[in-house]
Order: structure tokens, then sequence, then C-alpha cells
């Protein structure tokens, strides 16, 4: 993992966090927790982080990117915002 | 902050208002009694540019920005009194017509806009089930990749337009493992497709010119050109036209209102007790200092959300606003204002009690206020 890909997921840790799991044990969110099967984002929190990625990283997504296959974990969406940002390059 | 229309604003509302006042009200009464969809205004609201407000020019619409549609039909929902025609166009424009704009393939919007913005095609949104409402996504429909398209099973209901629709915009899940983002497809279907079966007409309170009722999907195929915003992108896609829809009839609502507001006002300074007109009563004149502050503050709200439609996620939390603010406003003022003309009020011929009928529906359509107050709470991290 390079020093961008822990960056966006520490970053994005972070605004879990603070938004959607306050007073939970940080160390309980690890890289590889699932984050729409495991029921800590619903639609509406999915859009809410859609939200927050876009305004962060300068990124867009389309409708159908909106998934647990680009947002499932913070792997996942470490890997998602570093594919995004170099096709805007 | 400048809230002052531009002239081109004002003018399109008060075009749309004459238009419909002109044109689509004569017969409105028997047409409710009757639940009669008036399919030769349906053609008239094409051709004045009402089923695509928000379309771009070559696709057939009148190119406007989001704030200028809602613009528009204020001046729809305040001069036309058949409010089942106002929803059906209502329901094509934001739930079909807005999401084939933003997100169908080059094919199939050359293949249906036009037809779809000039009157000549009716559309339908499929998204409510017999075991999922506002709680939109956890449907039983389902597609499954076939070939080179999408085969389609399920049963929509309580869909505006079914009965005479020629095309629909509708949803299914397409990976259950993914759920609600990633999970559920839109897709356009045209409704002569084999397997696909539109019910009969609803009977129903209000907006009875509006025909509602059930789709029948069984092993419908379509194209996989068809599908809206690529696989997955269903979601996302109906919470953007539901963001359109709740903030565009509720446009409409705003325009429903000034009619009342000024029915009341009229009645109020003519219709004597005691020897006083009713309206310096301060019964009757709080009234309608009341309607006044719900017309003007919604107004506001419609605006504010029209203008950040496009351009904000969380534009969604205005939406549900928007929607559960008008529609509640709407239903007291059509309530006051028939307490306020007495027995008349409720008198099929003043047209008011249809008001009244017309209203109730709004607090549940589009997703009930209840569901409506759960966004925004959720949106505020509750």
């Amino acid at each position: 993992m390079n020093d961008d890909a822990q960056s966006i997921q520490n970053s994005v840790k972070d605004y879990l966090l603070k938004t959607f799991l306050p007073g939970e044990d940080p160390d309980s969110l690890t890289p590889d927790t699932p984050l729409i099967s495991g029921g800590i984002l619903d639609s509406i929190s999915t859009v809410k982080l859609v939200t927050f990625l876009e305004e962060q990283y300068k990124v867009e997504f389309q409708a159908h990117e909106i998934s647990s296959d680009t947002l499932e974990t913070l792997t996942d969406i470490a890997k998602t915002i570093q594919l995004k940002s170099a096709a805007r390059a | 902050m400048d809230f002052s229309l531009t002239e081109d604003q004002r003018q399109l509302r008060d075009r749309m208002a004459k238009f419909a006042q002109l044109e689509l009200n004569s017969g409105a009464i028997e047409r409710d009694r009757d639940q009669v969809f008036p399919h030769d205004l349906w053609k008239r609201c094409g051709e004045m540019g009402l089923q695509g407000l928000p379309v771009p020019p070559e696709y057939g619409g009148e190119g406007l920005d989001p704030l200028s549609t809602a613009i528009a039909l204020e001046g729809f929902g305040y001069g036309c009194r058949d409010a089942g025609l106002l929803f059906a166009v209502c329901a094509h424009l934001l739930a079909c017509v807005v999401p084939i704009s933003l997100h169908g393939s080059g094919a199939v919007k050359k293949k249906y806009l036009p037809g779809l913005c000039n009157g000549t095609l009716i559309a339908v949104n499929g998204m409510t089930e017999e075991t999922s409402g506002s709680d939109a996504f956890h449907m039983a429909s389902r597609a499954a990749a076939d070939g080179d398209g999408y085969r389609i099973s399920g049963v929509k209901t309580l869909a505006t337009n079914a009965p005479i629709a020629n095309l629909a915009v509708i949803y299914a899940v397409t990976d259950e493992k993914k759920g609600a983002h990633g999970g559920i497809t839109g897709f356009v279907v045209e409704t002569n497709t084999p397997g696909l079966r539109q019910g009969q007409r609803f009977d129903k309170l209000g907006f009875r010119t509006a025909q509602m009722g059930r789709l029948d999907f069984k092993d419908v195929v379509v194209p996989k050109e068809n599908v809206l915003g690529g696989a997955g992108g269903g979601s996302t896609i109906f919470t953007q036209s539901m963001e359109w829809e709740r903030i565009c009839i509720a446009a409409c609502h705003v325009g429903a209102m000034q009619h009342l507001m000024e029915r009341a006002i009229e009645y109020a300074r003519t219709r004597t007790a005691q020897g006083s007109p009713i309206g310096k009563y301060q019964a009757v004149s709080h009234k309608i200092a009341d309607m006044k502050i719900r017309l003007e503050t919604a107004r506001l709200l419609v605006y504010h959300a029209a203008s950040r439609i496009g351009k904000a996620r969380d534009n969604a939390m205005n939406a549900s606003m928007v929607k559960v603010y008008a529609s509640e406003c709407l239903q007291k003022t059509a309530m006051d204002t028939i307490q306020i003309f007495g027995g008349h009020g409720i008198l099929t011929e003043n047209e008011l009690e249809r008001a009244l009928r017309d209203s109730i529906g709004s607090s549940i359509y589009s997703g009930t206020n209840e569901v409506q107050r759960n966004i925004i709470a959720s949106w505020l991290g509750l």
C-alpha cells in the first residue's frame, strides 16, 4: 500500500468514525471492515459518504458507481479514489 | 441574495397559468366524477412544452433549468383545476422523462424523448410494490441478464399512468448481494412488450382523472441499451428523480395555494354576515393571513431547493423538507378555504371539495411525509 492510499484510508476512517460511529473504538474499524453489507452505511449514509469523497478528492461518482464494488471497505474506497484521481490527471 | 424572478421566468409562469385556465378546466367536474383521462388535453400540454420542460431542445424539450421548470409548474398548478391531469404530467415528466433525459443511452433518448415531450407518448414510473412502498428499495421485482439484454419479472402497483402508458420506467433488483446501492437497476420498457400487462384503473379519492394502476411483468425481455445509467445505478437514479418530483410537485402546490387564497380573499370581501364582509372578522382574516404565510414560505423553500437540483447530493434533504411542508400547507389551505366558504365550500360546483380531495394524496405520494421526516433526520445524523 502506498502513502496516498494510506492517507485516503485514514481520512475516510476519521470521517466514518465521526459521522456514523460516534463513540466507537477506532481499532474496530479496520481496512477490511464491511461498511455496506455490515450495516454501517445505509442508503442515505452511503450518499453522504459519496458527497464527502467528491468534495474532499474532487472526483465524481456516476450513478452505477455508487455500490459495494467501490465502497464496501476502506481498502476499496482508497482504490476507487486513486483510480478516479489517476483518470482525472 | 436576489429573490426576484427574471422577466422570462415571470412570463413563463404567467403563460402556463393562462394556458391552463383557458384550455384545461372546462369539464373538470365531470371528468373528476367519471375518472376520465383527457387525452386531447394531454396532447395540448405537449404542444405547450409541459412534458419536456427541462429536456434539451435537440430531443424536443424546452431546455429549461430546474428552477425555471419549477416556476413553469407553479403556473400550471395555479391555472389547472384538473389535478389528475396535472399529476399525470408531473409523474410522466419528473419520474420518467427526467431520468431518461439524464441517464438514457443515446439510442433511447433519440427514440423516445421527442414523443415523450410532445404529448404523443405517455410514460409510467413503476417503483411501488405490494410489499414495498416508501421503503422502495426492498422490492421483489427481479431482472437477470439474458443474452444481449435483461429479463424482468415482478409487479408494480399504484403507478400513475399505468393503464394508459406507452412506456415504463421501472426498477428491479439485478444483484441481491449488493442491496440498494449497486444492486438495483432502472429500465425503460415499451408497454407493448410481450409479458407486460397493464392493469385496470384504480378508483381513488382525489386527482381522479389520473389513471393509476398495476404493471405485471412476466419474463419481459428488454435490450441492454434500455438500461438507465448502467447496471446497478437504479437507486441513485430513482433518488434523483424523486428529488425532481418532490420539489416540482411542490411547485404545483404553491400555485394551487395561490389560487385557493385568491378565492378565499374574493369570497371574504364579498360575502357579508351581520352587515359586514366576513373578511372583516378576524376569525376569517387570520385564516387568510396564515394562508399567505404558508404560501410565501413554501414558495421560498421550493425555489431554493429547485435552484440546487443537480448541484449537491444533499439537496435530497431539501426535497424532503419541501415535500413535507408544501403538502401539509396545501392540505391546510384547502381545508381553511372550505371553512371560509361555509356551506358553499362543500358543494361540488364550487370546486373546493375537489381541491381538498386532490390535496389529501400529497402527503402520501412521492414517499409519505413520515418517510420524508426519516430522510431529513438521517441527513442530520440521527
